[in-house]
């Protein structure tokens, strides 16, 4: 073996058998075997919970069963819609109320008097308004990450250095140079960082419109597996949400990482 | 070698600025010739209106009376204002790169968004100049990962590339240790040996006033005005030892001498600074 792939091969070693790593697999493994021990010992609160090893039977169960993919499929899909909805409307939308003093003084307010309103509390009113109920879930979605798309676009967009903008000019911009030559790439980490909060709001309201409207779904999938009483496929229901939610905010990340190459140095 | 341009006069400008009804007089009856060439230095206490000036010059506000021309042609008046452009760059106190452009990014974005280069020719004329400035070894870099004193050469690199008439300066220096201090001082001296344009600098820094200009300018605190103006005849090309040569040690006994007046009156009327 040649000695470059002997050095990549002790950094990945390295990199995985390290004392950090011992130590999370060390505290998840003690989780696991408390947990365990309390449903045999019935320990208190513990008791009622399905347990680990009756849960890996369920597991397996499931993961050959392509309706279980179907339910990942279905959330997947409604949080994409939802999401991209999100930044398509809400990232130029942030940027006009941004640049535009006028266009900030007519729509903030009105904004600002829709935002608190949770995403949840529009369920009824989109389910009348929006003809079919996976239409109303949708939009549901898409007004639990737009909000804080906006915010986060707006803010990012009003704090850029005014050192930086008065520069472009110095050096002969255009004001569409400006806007999008620095405006927007300052506005970027805002922008990522919207969609990072953004799409934990989607998990959370995706799963929450599931269990109250939905047929399908990570959500649906909990919500029946507690109606039908079975127990351990709601930890399996719950333990997938995360999951989910977790791989999205890892392809945020990734993301990021490609369009912000400035920020990799840190 | 062409003509030299960027001429700057200054004349008569007052520049009064009006938050909440209370005039405050920033600049005052402030007059001021600077040859095309010409290394100026303008030296005053913090918060004098030193700044005032330059961002008029550089079009970023107007002014309340005067004119300011340059190379002949009306720059700015009490009812005019050329807007920026490229031929009178500015160099920030803070620093202004790009962070998100890379140094090559960052030097071709004048004559790029400009029009007057395509992408490539300011590629290459980039590259030409960072070769020449011993800057082409961090040509892929990001802003982030340089020093204060390259992150600082970059940007006058990035000014120069705009082949602009003026230089305007704002405190470039200012928060740098001696040490980065002395190295970005000879890099501007050799720019300014190679590239004789005119160059506005303003600092409260007078030892790097004396090293570096051919013309100091002392103001006086606010309202800013023209105080003394000390041509510095040490000879060029200078580096580090021309700030231990006597004429040196001579020259700047009498500026500090002039400033100092200026700074005690400052703290004694309680100025605050004023960006």
């Amino acid at each position: 073996m040649s000695t470059g792939a002997n050095a990549a091969l002790n950094k990945l070693r390295k990199k995985i058998f390290n004392r950090t790593v011992l130590r999370g697999t060390v505290s998840v493994c003690l989780c696991l075997a408390l947990w365990e021990l309390g449903r045999a010992f019935k320990l208190p609160l513990l008791e009622a919970m399905p347990a680990p090893s009756e849960i890996f039977g369920v597991i397996w169960k499931l993961v050959v069963d392509p309706k279980f993919w179907a339910n990942w499929g279905a959330s997947y899909q409604r949080v994409l819609v939802g999401f991209l909805a999100a930044q398509v409307v809400g990232i130029p939308l942030g940027l006009a109320m941004a640049t535009s003093k006028a266009f900030y003084d007519i729509s903030f307010s009105a904004f600002e008097i829709v935002r608190p309103i949770p995403p949840l509390a529009w369920v009824p009113i989109s389910i009348i308004f929006w003809p079919t109920t996976e239409s109303s879930i949708a939009f549901v979605i898409f007004l639990g990450a737009f909000f804080t798309v906006v915010i986060n676009v707006l803010g990012g967009a009003r704090n850029i250095d005014a050192r930086f903008t008065r520069a472009a000019i110095s050096l002969g911009s255009r004001p569409s140079d400006v806007f999008f030559k620095i405006v927007l790439p300052a506005t970027l980490p805002s922008i990522f960082t919207g969609m990072a909060v953004g799409m934990g709001i989607t998990w959370e309201v995706v799963v929450a419109a599931e269990m109250i409207a939905g047929k399908s779904g990570l959500g649906y999938l909990t919500w029946s597996s507690y109606v039908g009483g079975n127990y351990p496929q709601i930890v399996v229901g719950m333990m997938s949400i995360g999951i989910a939610g977790y791989l999205s905010s890892y392809a945020i990340r990734l993301l990021g990482r490609v369009c912000m190459p400035w920020l990799r140095i840190f | 070698m062409s003509e030299l341009k960027g001429q700057i006069s200054i004349r008569n400008v007052c520049k009064v600025y009006d938050p909440e009804g209370v005039n405050v007089c920033a600049v005052d009856n402030c007059s001021l010739e600077i040859a095309a060439g010409e290394f100026c230095m303008v030296v005053g206490p913090s918060g004098c209106g030193k700044t005032t000036l330059l961002n008029a010059i550089a079009g970023f506000h107007g002014i309340s009376t005067g004119e300011i021309h340059l190379d002949g042609q009306l720059l700015c008046s009490a009812d005019y204002t050329t807007p920026p452009a490229a031929d009178r760059v500015v160099v920030f106190q803070n620093g202004a790169l790009f962070p998100w452009y890379t140094v090559l990014e960052n030097v071709t974005f004048g004559p790029v968004v400009q029009g007057v280069m395509t992408a490539r020719q300011a590629k290459r004329a980039a590259n030409d100049l960072l070769g020449e400035l011993g800057l082409r070894d961090i040509a892929q870099s990001y802003p982030g990962e340089l020093s204060s004193g390259m992150k600082r050469r970059v940007e006058i690199a990035r000014a120069l590339m705009n082949d602009p008439k003026v230089l305007l300066l704002d405190e470039p220096f200012r928060a740098m240790d001696a040490l980065t201090k002395g190295v970005v001082h000879e890099f501007l001296l050799q720019v300014y040996d190679r590239m004789k344009k005119t160059i506005f600098f303003i600092t409260h820094d007078l030892e790097e006033a004396m090293f570096l200009g051919s013309k100091v300018v002392i103001m006086t605190t606010r309202p800013c005005r023209v105080k003394h103006v000390i041509e510095v005849d040490l000879p060029r090309p200078r580096d580090f030892q021309t700030r231990s040569s006597s004429r040196y040690l001579q020259l700047k006994n009498q500026v500090v001498k002039a400033v100092h007046e200026e700074a005690k009156k400052a703290f004694e009327a309680g100025e605050r600074e004023l960006a």
